[in-house]
């Protein structure tokens, strides 16, 4: 009687322990997306400020950061600011886009105007993109690599050392 | 200023009127395979289909329930998709395809996902199972004291013959009275089970009995 009682309780926690140690370091809220290791989905989008028709098929052979943000979005201020500075950085190398979600032109024209910009700018009214991205919510950032793959997608604010990090893995041997 | 400031809102404008270019749903879940919505029945599977949606900025809500931009912008191309034909499979796998499989609300009968609905009915057959299988191998209650036959009990014995001893003075050769012995006063047959006729019996002791 003991022994089955061991055993029942065995095929009960042992699992439970195996799931538990598989899932440590693992962020509860973070869902891995599908579009991962899949072609990146192609858009056009227009530019803030210019109206300049901006599509992702032009970027083809290049190294593409997607950061969708919005300027409600409290994280995204300082953020923008570590886009800015390693998008002037990398610049000959990758390309940097801006994806604002549902947002206000004049904010945003103001909000880049106010702290600069070192990349295209684009606004998706209705959230079309970020709905076909996936998006959770602002900031969350794709890393594209040249053959147009998406091989990264980072959920919240990225500090500098993430965004070197996630950059050197879509520059791949070629960086 | 004042003509920058206008040039800016113009700009902005403009920025609002454009259209976005995405792939279309045909690329992803095919072509449309039910037939075009409109008016109240639009309305109607535009609700259903939004239930089954799970709202991404949101704890646990549909995007049917939510009132965050992020839902009301699917909850739109719910509608969209609905018009264009989309069956509710076909627009539910096409946010699949961005969210993955954490954008339903229920999880589909498919792959591991049956364990999610069988477990818990699994689970709990096992647990029935094992409270009866428990039940069934527990030693039976020791019998009350009450509930003993004397007759048959030995640990009784020796304190029946002494009350028999103090009773009918002979305890190993006088049987008790039993209830039917007492039935004769009510006429019923009765099977004397007293003394035997030779025995002595004193007559203060008459009528003892069990």
């Amino acid at each position: 009687m003991n022994r089955k009682v061991l055993l029942i309780g065995l095929a009960v926690v042992v699992p439970m322990i195996a799931v538990l140690a598989l899932s440590l370091g693992r962020d509860p809220y973070s869902v891995r997306s599908p579009l991962v290791g899949r072609p990146a989905i192609g858009f056009t989008l227009q530019e803030v400020g210019t109206g300049t028709p901006l599509a992702l098929a032009d970027l083809e052979g290049k190294p593409v950061v997607i950061n969708f943000w919005a300027t409600w979005c409290v994280p995204c201020y300082a953020e923008h600011e570590v886009l800015t500075r390693v998008a002037r950085m990398t610049q000959s190398q990758v390309q940097f886009i801006g994806v604002v979600y549902d947002d206000d032109p004049r904010k945003i024209l103001q909000f880049l105007s106010e702290r600069g910009s070192a990349y295209p700018t684009v606004v998706d009214q209705g959230g079309k993109v970020a709905i076909a991205y996936g998006v959770y919510g602002v900031p969350e950032t794709f890393f594209v690599d040249r053959r147009g793959t998406i091989v990264a997608k980072h959920e919240g604010a990225l500090d500098e050392a993430s965004l070197i990090n996630y950059i050197g893995t879509i520059l791949g041997d070629a960086r | 200023m004042k003509r920058g400031l206008i040039a800016l809102l113009l700009i902005a404008s403009a920025v609002v009127a454009q259209e976005v270019t995405l792939p279309s749903p045909h690329e992803i879940v095919g072509p449309p395979r039910g037939s075009v919505l409109s008016g109240a029945e639009l309305d109607a599977k535009t609700k259903d289909v939004a239930s089954l949606l799970r709202c991404p900025t949101c704890q646990g809500l549909s995007i049917y329930d939510s009132p965050a931009a992020m839902a009301i912008n699917m909850r739109e191309q719910v509608r969209d998709l609905l018009t264009a034909g989309y069956q509710e499979d076909q627009i539910l796998a096409y946010f699949e395809a961005s969210y993955g499989e954490f954008v339903r609300l229920e999880p589909s009968l498919s792959g591991a996902n049956w364990l999610v609905w069988t477990a818990p009915i699994l689970l709990a057959l096992l647990g029935a199972w094992f409270v009866v299988s428990v039940l069934r191998k527990r030693e039976p209650a020791p019998v009350a004291v009450s509930e003993r036959n004397p007759d048959n009990d030995p640990d009784l014995e020796p304190y029946i013959l002494k009350v028999r001893e103090l009773a009918w003075g002979s305890p190993g050769r006088i049987a008790p009275l039993d209830s039917k012995s007492v039935e004769t006063a009510t006429g019923r047959e009765a099977v004397p089970t007293g003394p035997p006729e030779n025995e002595p019996r004193s007559e203060s002791n008459e009528g003892v009995g069990r």
